[in-house]
């Protein structure tokens, strides 16, 4: 590092002293208005001082201009306040969802480890004694049809079961991500055509319209591979038949924006609060882990973006991922 | 940079296109023609990139994913799929497969895929090696 240049080290002590004598700390580029602001109180006794040596109209008239000086500050102030105010409830909001995702991420792969190694033991053990049964069918000619049948079962919910931890530990995981120059258009697209049959199972159409002169993106392409994939997965579980899914994108100097909308039942205002928790879900037991969103989230945090939801029950839902374009 | 590729599908014909197709690009591929000789091959040589297919007889396309995750992390996976199976795709994903392609398969988007795939597994290895 090179040492200061006394003229700078001259002007910051100069600020220090004005950020001492004024109280203001934040300067850049609101410097303008804080300057204002903290001039117009003494401008407008001075302005009231002058006044009272003033002949009356005149000193109606200045009193009318201290008025109207003093309430636009008032108005700045309280608007600029009151902005402040929101973007630091947004941020802790942000703040709180993500350490809540974190400490129960953490909690549940501890749990998914523990119960990872007994889970195959019965995988195990349930192949063995369908091995042992086989061999005692032979042996004694006898029909164990029932006992196969629920060593499949067991096996199928030993499956279950290893694929909820799986997810589990998958949450978990640290993301470093390897950023890539990534096509976005062409990304949504090779993950529409994976869910392009099943829509048209559903009588659901899934239309990606992304503007041809879109920027590549620099980001991690599997894990946006994965958001884009379970997004409009659920999209396509929440619109009935004839229902309509739209991909879109659009990008600004900071963000690419990537929208995916659809027209099915839109998720109820008292359930906003809670879709990215793990394990909520509104499906019936059996049919979804709730992982889906929460791990959305925890990807979209991992490449440095953010994931929004808007939704109207009953019109239909758009899941926004928001994503920095200089990482 | 040579990329090391291995194709895994039990469908002969496919594979001996494009093993032919690869080699005019210079590219040597070895391929196989099931997940287990896949595996095994896997643990003999350090492979780039897998081109893998879903569905082929004996083991499942997705153990065997799940398999070369676990034995090679930096190792990048495509899964080749004739149909387009929305499970096994999100299931594939969040294994960690680096893309998907479906069958029949455009041989320069394949192409470009794979080169994709070996860019990021040397985007780790250098990652790994600073530490």
């Amino acid at each position: 590092m090179s040492a200061p240049r006394p003229e700078a080290n001259h002007i910051g002590g100069a600020r220090k002293l004005l950020s001492k004598a004024t109280g203001a700390r934040v300067w850049k580029e609101q410097r303008l208005v804080l300057w204002l602001h903290f001039l117009l109180p003494p401008v407008l006794a001075a302005l009231v001082v002058a006044a009272t040596f003033a002949t009356p109209p005149l000193a109606a008239l200045l009193a009318g201009a201290v008025l109207f000086l003093a309430a636009c500050s008032a108005r700045g102030l309280m608007s600029r306040l009151s902005r402040a105010e929101e973007a630091k409830n947004l941020l802790t909001a942000q703040l709180i969802q993500s350490q809540k995702l974190a400490a129960v991420g953490e909690l549940s792969a501890g749990i998914a480890h523990e119960i990872n190694n007994p889970i195959a033991i019965i995988a195990q053990e349930t192949e063995w004694a369908a091995h042992l049964l086989s061999d005692a069918e032979k042996a004694s000619g006898a029909d164990f049809a029932e006992v196969r049948d629920s060593l499949r079962e067991i096996r199928s919910q030993v499956d279950r079961c290893k694929n909820i931890t799986h997810k589990l530990l998958d949450f978990a995981r640290k993301r470093e991500p390897v950023l890539q120059e990534v096509d976005v258009a062409r990304l949504v697209d090779d993950m529409a055509r994976l869910v392009d049959k099943e829509a048209s199972y559903k009588n659901v159409t899934l239309t990606r319209t992304l503007p041809e002169n879109l920027p590549r993106l620099r980001t991690d392409a599997p894990l946006l591979r994965q958001v884009v994939l379970n997004l409009m997965t659920n999209a396509l579980h929440a619109v009935d038949k004839g229902g309509l899914i739209e991909v879109t994108a659009q990008v600004d100097e900071e963000f690419m924006n990537i929208h995916i909308k659809d027209n099915g039942h839109g998720i109820d205002p008292k359930d906003m609060d809670k879709i990215f928790n793990p394990f909520f879900t509104t499906k019936p037991p059996g049919q979804g882990t709730g992982l889906g969103l929460s791990l959305c989230h925890n990807m979209v945090s991992g490449m440095a973006g953010q994931i929004c939801v808007e939704s109207q029950l009953g019109k239909g839902t758009t899941f926004t991922i928001r994503l920095p374009r200089k990482v | 940079m040579d990329i090391k590729i291995l194709l895994v599908d039990d469908e002969f014909d496919f594979v001996e296109t494009m093993t032919k197709r690869f080699h005019i690009r210079k590219m040597p591929v070895t391929s196989a023609a099931s997940g287990m000789e896949a595996l095994k091959l896997i643990d003999e040589q350090d492979f780039d990139v897998v081109i893998l297919d879903v569905r082929m007889p004996g083991m499942d396309g997705l153990e065997v994913l799940r398999q070369i995750r676990a034995k090679r992390p930096l190792t990048e996976v495509i899964m080749l799929t004739g149909h387009a199976s929305l499970d096994a795709g999100m299931q594939g994903m969040s294994l960690g497969a680096y893309d998907y392609v479906l069958k029949p398969a455009d041989f320069d988007e394949l192409l470009d895929k794979v080169r994709r795939a070996a860019e990021r597994k040397a985007l780790n290895v250098s990652a790994q090696a600073r530490g």
